[in-house]
């Protein structure tokens, strides 16, 4: 744990020294009875980030009020490099998609809808952004609210007690998981755009979720995490992107003892680096990850892929812009 | 007799071929009516302000570049999909209309021409847009 704090320290910190660097100090003349100051209108940088999404993550990028977004995410299966690998690199293997759209109420408010493949998950969500970076950098960055509700919409019998020692009974709580967090984005400059996004998870029931007859881990209802994004503008129209979530096993959060504490279960961290083309109305990101989930909650919990061990996947995502 | 039929044919083929392509071929867009209080708008951003070749031409390679072209001659690839012709952003003719105007035309728009008002929304990189485009005169 000693160790948790320190690296959420040293990255907070490198964050806080990424930001000063670019602060600009104003120099200020008193007001005297013949100097008017004109209070500078202030004005919103760009957004940080071409589209709303970048992979699987929110971005601090919030459409005027009156727009709707349309979302494809698309993963294919885990690439098989093995020698008699037929599957085309994921292409044929088992794939994950989510549809959604999301809605600009106000400028810093946004809901959406979505629809998951795997668990048949069915998510509610919510953007609002708390503030917005200026051009005069009198506010350095943005910082949004994101919150997801996800209904699992798989049958009963994956929660009903199949065990004498389970008491666990189907309640529609079973379903139901969220994922909040506070996201802190940047415009550095025309090219580079970073966040970082300390983030919460939470499952209602996970008893029957995960246990198979092999299954020997524990698992936790709760999990923190931090999530880092970024993209680099080469051209118009094209940037590289890259984002890491990585959930962290925070013992005073768990419900197991220290003594078990190193069967608990905690997912790999998610690794997504790709391209991102945007146009007027769309945006494309053609990726690899190493997440099957696509919400947040589901790889910052489940993913068992290790992108360093070369379990990782090809993803594709679609947003399309609509004004009204 | 079968020869005329032939003729017949053909000269039906023709016709249907020649009505296809006139009907896809495009028009020129009408005159603008430009409001008064849009006539009236000066440009924000000066000539030969750095924020034109970068803010402006972003932006426009970003959303107009996809139909009127990379140098505005309506060469865009979504361009041939239009009913209405494009225009010749480097013709006198373009350049001659005012700031304002050409504000309008931008991004208040209208039939194919879609609103930018939401794409687009600081004022001064929309006039760095029209400043950019001013560039592209012959």
């Amino acid at each position: 744990m000693k160790r948790i704090y320190t690296t959420l320290r040293i990255s907070f910190l490198a964050f806080l020294t990424c930001i000063l660097l670019n602060t600009t100090a104003f120099a200020q003349e008193e007001a005297t009875e013949d100097t008017i100051i004109e209070t500078p209108v202030e004005r919103p940088v760009r957004p940080a980030f071409e589209s709303g999404l970048l992979f699987d993550a929110a971005t601090t990028t919030l459409y005027p009020s009156k727009t709707l977004e349309m979302i494809i995410q698309h993963r294919f299966g885990v690439i098989n490099f093995c020698d008699d690998n037929t599957d085309f690199l994921g292409i044929w293997g088992a794939s994950n998609i989510r549809i959604g759209m999301n809605y600009s109420i106000l400028k810093n408010l946004t809901v959406g809808v979505g629809a998951t493949k795997y668990n048949k998950m069915e998510d509610l969500q919510l953007k609002y952004r708390i503030i917005e970076q200026t051009r005069s950098n009198s506010i350095p960055v943005t910082v949004m609210f994101y919150g997801v509700a996800g209904i699992d919409g798989s049958v009963k019998s994956k929660w009903d007690a199949t065990s004498e020692s389970d008491s666990a009974k189907y309640k529609f709580s079973n379903r139901l998981n969220y994922f909040a967090q506070i996201v802190v984005s940047r415009r550095f400059n025309d090219h580079l755009s970073l966040q970082i996004a300390p983030g919460f998870t939470h499952y209602n029931c996970i008893n029957k979720m995960v246990v198979s007859n092999n299954d020997t881990s524990y698992y936790d209802h709760d999990r923190i995490s931090l999530s880092f994004a970024g993209r680099y503008k080469f051209s118009p129209q094209g940037s590289f992107i890259l984002s890491a979530d990585y959930p962290f096993k925070i013992q005073k959060i768990s419900e197991h003892s220290e003594a078990n504490s190193d069967k608990v279960f905690v997912a790999k961290p998610n690794i997504s680096v790709g391209f991102e083309i945007s146009t007027s109305t769309h945006a494309f990101h053609l990726y690899l990850a190493n997440s099957q989930g696509i919400l947040p909650q589901e790889g910052l919990m489940w993913n068992k892929n290790d992108f360093f061990e070369g379990q990782f996947l090809i993803g594709l995502n679609i947003t399309r812009l609509w004004n009204f | 007799m079968k020869n005329s039929i032939k003729l017949a044919a053909i000269i039906c083929v023709v016709i249907m071929f020649v009505s296809a392509n006139m009907a896809m071929a495009q028009k020129a867009g009408g005159p603008w009516t430009v409001p008064a209080k849009y006539k009236a708008m000066k440009s924000a951003v000066k000539a030969g302000d750095a924020s034109i070749n970068s803010v402006g031409k972003e932006t426009y390679n970003k959303h107009c570049k996809s139909c009127h072209g990379a140098k505005g001659l309506g060469d865009g690839p979504k361009a041939a999909n239009l009913k209405t012709s494009t225009g010749d952003f480097s013709s006198a003719k373009f350049q001659a209309y005012s700031d304002g105007e050409l504000y309008y035309m931008s991004f208040i728009g209208r039939d194919e021409m879609p609103n930018f008002e939401k794409k687009i929304l600081d004022e001064a990189d929309r006039w760095a847009v029209i400043m950019y485009m001013r560039t592209m005169k012959k």
